[in-house]
């Protein structure tokens, strides 16, 4: 096994996730056996190879720099529940 | 006939010569998916009200004269992945709620723009993660032709209600092979475009170098029209590159001198017989049409293209569900302690099973302790698949290969080995591995009645040939008859 329970949980609470005891014990079994598929990879000399890129995108398109004000602003807001004087409001983020 | 049952180019021409109205022709196809929606559930948004009214202003401008598109007043129906503005849109995931987004997808815009009228928003699994249509937080779709059997997916609503009739066609979105997977498993046409042929901009993320909007008919003909309208560039997506434009203008004759290949590698994997004779008749079928069979070895992608597009998958997974944290849109809690356990109860509350398993292997494989091992060591495993597939295609015009190696399975029979499900996929995604075009088509149906897809892929842009190629194998092989969606 590559990775333990309390590093798979550890993972998942980096990805704002809580696992219940049941669906930790899957996801490891999961991740390893994923893990596991991936060390095939070992299998193939990589050196000298370079990452993908289709053809036509190696140089980022780019669009000019411009302003274009959205039309629909009202249509955002009324989409989240979290909203006060036009912004959206989270709860406390630093303590005390 | 009833008018639900025209197809694409026949519903249009009718529409034209104004043997009906846009309106009849909503109403029967709304009849239709109402009569078969309690049993294949192929919808999660019914859009009558919006659709009709559509309708109603098609039949207003061609009244009037004025100028309409070449879709004016047909129904289609959209995968729930496609943003609608002011029309519910949930990626079939509990956490984007009630979301209505704010713009139109570029897909569904130019749609609109051709005259085509919203019939509804067709079920999938969640997020696009899934190829049975069951991991959808709305239940699963039931395959039109025996209900007992899912209609493959993730498109799978999309598939399912072209091939019942709902609407004369559907789009959907493909990342590893949900367009063509499903619409071998309902009886319809799918097709996958080449990686920046039609604009991604208002398809709700999955994995972004791999996803591609599409569309679903009942004729290969209207793949064609329908291609014809969405291969348009897009400023709004960088991926949607032109050097030229396409011309989809649907031409006989597309195999006579051309090289069909099969892959050596794929000869030794097991299929379920009906597959493996529709692999020798349209062997055949192409033989007779005049096309050359050939062999062409994968060693590369056959072994590594399944472990090489799900380590990719589910890194991009994990950086594009980031966003969803309750805050600006969809499933949201109250009076959260503070701002990390806000975003965790929202998250681990808003998605399914599956999608937080790839979320969590994403976030693992991007580590930077690991990240060079898995992720990168998968970009470049990609790149020796893009030249395998690149060098197959010196020699060859056309790969033809199978889009699943079943038939549509059972409601529920989805393997508990993950692993193996997933190997299940190596038929369609080296596809989007390497950005090429891939065409599901009909070849029949099975003693039990299921139809019976392959796949027909090309190299690079070359959308329209794959088309043309198509007619040919449909000319040849049959047209499908539209499912009985339980009735």
């Amino acid at each position: 096994m590559k990775l333990s329970g309390d590093e798979v949980r550890e993972i998942a609470q980096e990805s704002r996730l809580a696992l219940t005891d049941k669906e930790l014990e899957g996801a490891v079994r999961y991740i390893n056996d994923f893990l596991d598929m991936l060390d095939r990879f070992r299998e193939l000399d990589l050196s000298g190879v370079e990452p993908f890129n289709f053809a036509e995108t190696i140089s980022c398109p780019l669009r000019d720099d411009v302003h274009t004000p959205f039309d629909n602003r009202d249509a955002i807001l009324d989409e989240s529940a979290h909203v006060e004087a036009d912004y959206f409001k989270v709860p406390r983020i630093m303590e005390g | 006939m009833e008018l639900y049952e025209l197809n694409l180019r026949s519903a249009a021409e009718g529409l034209k010569s104004k043997k009906f109205s846009a309106v009849e022709l909503f109403d029967a196809c709304l009849a239709r998916t109402e009569a078969c929606e309690p049993h294949v559930a192929a919808l999660i948004t019914k859009t009558e009200e919006l659709g009709r009214q559509q309708a109603k202003e098609s039949d207003e401008r061609r009244a009037k004269g004025e100028a309409c598109g070449p879709l004016e007043g047909v129904p289609v129906i959209l995968k729930d992945i496609l943003c609608t503005q002011g029309v519910r849109t949930t990626a079939a995931s509990r956490i984007l709620g009630d979301w209505r987004p704010p713009y139109d997808a570029t897909s569904w815009a130019l749609l609109r723009k051709a005259g085509a009228v919203l019939l509804g928003k067709a079920n999938m699994d969640e997020f696009a993660m899934g190829g049975s249509c069951e991991k959808s937080a709305f239940g699963p779709t039931h395959n039109p032709h025996d209900l007992t059997r899912v209609p493959g997916g993730s498109s799978g609503g999309s598939a399912a209600a072209t091939a019942a009739a709902y609407a004369p066609f559907s789009l959907g979105t493909d990342t590893g092979g949900s367009i063509r997977q499903p619409a071998a498993y309902c009886g319809v046409y799918g097709f996958k475009p080449t990686y920046g042929m039609v604009s991604r901009y208002g398809l709700i993320s999955y994995g972004s170098s791999l996803d591609q909007v599409g569309p679903f008919a009942r004729t290969v003909e209207d793949l064609h029209l329908i291609m014809s309208i969405l291969s348009q560039y897009d400023p709004m997506d960088s991926s949607c590159f032109r050097e030229k434009t396409y011309d989809f203008t649907p031409r006989e004759g597309g195999l006579r001198g051309k090289k069909a290949a099969l892959v050596k590698e794929f000869q030794d994997f097991t299929l379920e017989a009906p597959i493996a004779d529709a692999m020798k008749r349209v062997r055949k079928t192409l033989e007779e049409a005049g096309a050359e069979i050939i062999e062409v070895s994968l060693p590369v992608i056959a072994r590594y293209a399944v472990a090489c597009y799900y380590a990719l998958a589910m890194s991009e997974a994990h950086t594009n569900l980031e966003r969803y944290d309750g805050v600006r849109y969809g499933y949201t809690v109250q009076d959260a302690k503070g701002i990390k356990e806000m975003f965790e109860e929202v998250r681990t509350a808003g998605f399914g099973e599956e999608v937080k398993r790839r979320i969590i292997a994403g976030t693992c494989l991007t580590e930077p302790k690991r990240s060079e091992e898995y992720y990168v060591a998968a970009t470049k495993v990609r790149t020796l698949i893009a030249q395998e597939f690149a060098k197959a295609f010196e020699g060859a015009d056309f790969i033809l290969q199978p889009a699943s190696p079943t038939l549509a399975p059972k409601i529920g029979a989805s393997d508990a080995d993950k692993m193996k499900e997933y190997e299940a996929d190596l038929y369609t995604l080296p596809v989007n591995l390497a950005g090429l075009p891939g065409l599901s088509f009909f070849t029949g149906y099975s003693d039990s009645g299921l139809p019976i897809g392959l796949q027909l892929i090309g190299p690079r842009w070359s959308d329209a040939g794959l088309l043309n190629a198509g007619l040919v194998l449909e000319e040849r092989l049959g047209s499908p008859k539209i499912a009985g969606g339980g009735l």
